[in-house]
């Protein structure tokens, strides 16, 4: 559930002298979590009394965890950001809500895959990599100074361009590593056919399109087919690149923008796009497909699923961040969401520099900024939970 | 005697006759000291020109010594089966990365170039094959058949076109000629081309526009500027004598065109053919925009490949994810392997032009 709407539009300009600002937002946290919090741990406290010590002292032992979101007040600053074209749109929302509060920072933001973010945060020529996949081994190894920090929770979607269906198709992860196999070519073949019984398929080949650029996308993407076969798993295996099987008329795009572009001009065109591209996909006349989760359910993706799927995984995401929300065996849960990540390093060049990337990831996770309804709602992600929050702060604190 | 006097004996000028006391004169001084700087500035002048000389040829030696540096490790591990395998895989980064021969790599990483060489070829190919004709009937209409007052805007058109960037070419390319050719010019030679095995490379899929057909369209239009205006250039450089003499003895227009004009410069069409093929296989942003980017040799003239230019472009982001530098050096590799082939591109080249410009000239042309 959204938490309430902040008292001010995040895009007024800000009017309040700088430390009234601050302290308004700490004091709506401290009014929001603490008070009931306080009353939980009470009601607990009461509960519990008589039986062991230990629940009592369990659930205080909790209490002295909670972390207040605050957000600092940076200095003058720029800060260059690319990397995934999924988190692409919300940046670009993001960044004039950031302004009005602070516009003191220049914010710079691009695209150009996740690969493009990790690497460029690796070369240290950009402060936030921008990644729909969490840093891998050999990133780690090579550049100790990075972490990845959750910024909000997004999702995937298969669209496929068929004129005159307009149902959403039924696939499952193992039908979709045959079509990108080349196993299965035409849209009326019966493995389709047999999950979307009567549905009428017409005869067309289909057409694959896949990332040419190192992509979250492809990541997430191929950790699905992975954990759905496991031919796929050791054929091809996961990365944001890799080296697709050759599948007829199969088509390299670059960018989000460039996978919806290239199945809007092909008919019987399939796309794996990320959630923030639903709009412009549907406009485009492209439908997305229920897909199969862990526990064998064909599920939409809806805010409902995703928040469904999030959750379950909410207490397995380790103080990293680096967690794979593919496929988890959750009942109603849609199987491709994950983490947006923001690839940082916790040795910047600047104190003064640090502060304004530090103040930026801040409001970005803070549920009265940029993890509010207002933002998400519009490229259709989810915000943080709280635990996950919590951590995301401490990996913020860590730049310096 | 003065300095100045002193000076100017010293760079051998006569010292001015003497006319009672001895009078430093001002255009003596100046004099002099020219002659000064004279020989101080030929010391300079000399070696300021050995120094250009000499910088492009370090420019190329550091350009090639770094690459290799760069790619020893690929090429260590990679070895010959570069060039014939066909799969350019990352390997599985998120995975532990594994040591061969001393050599960090991520596990299941495994190099093969051999679409991208073929690739480069093959669109190179198409292109010269195709700009060759154009070029050499456009050259010669502009310098021998239009009227001046057409020859020369549409000279100047030609040259224009030389200057249009690549990657204007390139969206142009993918926005509107590859959609425009695939959906009339493509099935017609598809389906309109006899079902003979030779043929079968023009038939089949036509796809959507972004392929080896359209890429190298693309690259025609680029090297036909540089092929016609070099080739007219060779073309106003033919005397009239002999073409005239031809015409005198009975010979048709186009026998003195073929048997005079053409024969006259043909070392030279070559060399200018070779500066076509040098931008062709060179040629980055037009190709990474119209030719797709599938790391699969072409089944047929229409579907999406990759290039060498085009693949490095692509793939640099992606290398860089890598954190043990395989994939970087394996690019370094293949970006190794586009200079030596540019380099032996143009050795041949000089090597046709020596032999063609000795043997069969034309009669009255000194070898």
């Amino acid at each position: 559930m959204p938490p309430n709407p902040p008292a001010h539009a995040p895009v007024s300009p800000a009017s309040d002298a700088p430390t009234q600002k601050e302290d308004h937002v700490t004091r709506k946290i401290r009014a929001r979590y603490l008070a009931p919090a306080v009353l939980g741990a009470a009601a607990m406290a009461l509960a519990t009394a008589g039986t062991a010590s230990g629940a009592a002292a369990h659930a205080t032992h909790k209490k002295s965890k909670a972390v207040k979101l605050t957000v600092e007040r940076p200095a003058s600053g720029t800060i260059s950001e690319a990397g995934s074209s999924l988190l692409y749109p919300l940046w670009n929302l993001w960044v004039p809500g950031y302004n009005a509060k602070y516009p003191q920072v220049t914010v710079q933001t691009a695209a150009g895959g996740s690969g493009h973010g990790i690497s460029e945060a690796t070369a240290g020529t950009i402060q936030i990599g921008s990644s729909d996949a969490y840093l891998s081994t050999s990133d780690k190894q090579a550049a100790k100074t990075l972490e990845n920090i959750p910024l909000a929770i997004s999702a995937q979607e298969i669209f496929y361009h068929l004129t005159g269906v307009t149902a959403h198709l039924k696939l499952s992860g193992r039908v979709l590593a045959q079509i990108y196999d080349g196993k299965v070519t035409k849209w009326n073949t019966a493995a389709i056919a047999k999950l979307n019984p009567g549905v009428s398929l017409p005869s067309i080949p289909i057409v694959t399109l896949h990332r040419s650029d190192g992509s979250g996308d492809t990541f997430l993407f191929t950790t699905y087919l992975s954990d759905s076969t496991k031919g796929w798993a050791s054929k091809v295996g996961y990365n944001t690149t890799v080296t697709w099987p050759s599948a007829p008329g199969a088509l390299g795009e670059t960018g989000n923008s460039g996978m919806l572009a290239g199945c809007k001009a092909t008919p019987g065109c399939i796309a794996y796009v990320g959630i923030s591209y639903q709009t412009q996909a549907l406009g485009d006349g492209l439908v997305y497909a229920q897909l199969k989760n862990g526990k064998g359910q064909y599920i939409m993706p809806s805010p409902t699923t995703v928040a469904a799927e999030a959750a379950g995984f909410a207490k397995k995401t380790p103080k990293t961040g680096a967690q794979s929300m593919i496929d988890g065996k959750i009942k109603n849960g849609y199987p491709i969401i994950n983490y947006e990540y923001a690839i940082v390093s916790k040795r910047q060049s600047s104190s003064s520099e640090a502060k304004a990337v530090r103040s930026l990831l801040e409001w970005a996770i803070n549920p009265a900024d940029g993890n509010n309804a207002t933002y998400l709602s519009q490229v259709g992600f989810r915000p943080l939970p709280l635990r996950v929050a919590d951590n995301s702060f401490g990996e913020i604190k860590a730049i310096k | 005697m003065t300095t100045a006097q002193n000076a100017a004996g010293a760079a051998g000028v006569p010292p001015p006759a003497a006319r009672g006391p001895i009078r430093t004169r001002p255009g003596d001084v100046l004099r002099s000291v020219a002659a000064a700087l004279r020989a101080g500035e030929t010391g300079a002048w000399r070696w300021g020109a050995r120094v250009a000389v000499l910088l492009p040829f370090a420019a190329l030696v550091f350009v090639v010594a770094v690459l290799a540096v760069k790619a020893y490790p690929a090429v260590r591990l990679n070895g010959g089966s570069f060039f014939t395998h066909s799969a350019w895989k990352i390997g599985s980064t998120y995975a532990q990365t594994v040591k061969t021969d001393g050599i960090a790599h991520p596990l299941g990483s495994s190099y093969g170039a051999w679409p991208m060489i073929a690739g480069t070829l093959q669109t190179s190919a198409i292109a010269v094959v195709i700009a060759l004709p154009i070029s050499i009937g456009c050259a010669f209409a502009l310098t021998e058949r239009l009227p001046r007052f057409l020859s020369r805007p549409l000279g100047f058109a030609i040259e224009l076109l030389a200057g249009v960037p690549s990657v204007v070419l390139g969206l142009w390319g993918v926005l509107t000629f590859g959609p425009a050719l695939s959906k009339t010019v493509y099935p017609f030679i598809a389906t309109h081309l006899p079902n003979v095995p030779v043929f079968s490379f023009f038939k089949g899929t036509v796809g959507h526009g972004e392929g080896l057909l359209t890429g190298g369209l693309v690259l025609t239009l680029m090297i036909v500027p540089i092929i016609t205006a070099t080739t007219a250039d060779l073309f106003r450089q033919v005397p009239t004598l002999p073409k005239e003499g031809g015409e005198a003895l009975g010979m048709t227009d186009f026998e003195v065109a073929n048997k005079i004009t053409l024969r006259w410069v043909r070392s030279g069409i070559i060399g200018a053919t070779v500066l076509g093929l040098g931008r062709a296989l060179g040629e980055t942003m037009a190709l990474v925009l119209t030719v797709g980017a599938i790391f699969k040799v072409a089944p047929n003239v229409y579907s999406p490949m990759t290039t060498i230019a085009a693949a490095i472009a692509t793939q640099l982001d992606s290398a860089l994810t890598d954190g043990t530098g395989f994939s970087v050096a394996s690019l370094a590799e293949i970006a190794l392997v586009l200079a030596v082939m540019s380099v032996l591109v143009n050795l041949a080249a000089r090597w046709i032009v020596h032999r063609t410009s000795r043997l069969g000239g034309p009669v009255g042309r000194a070898a």
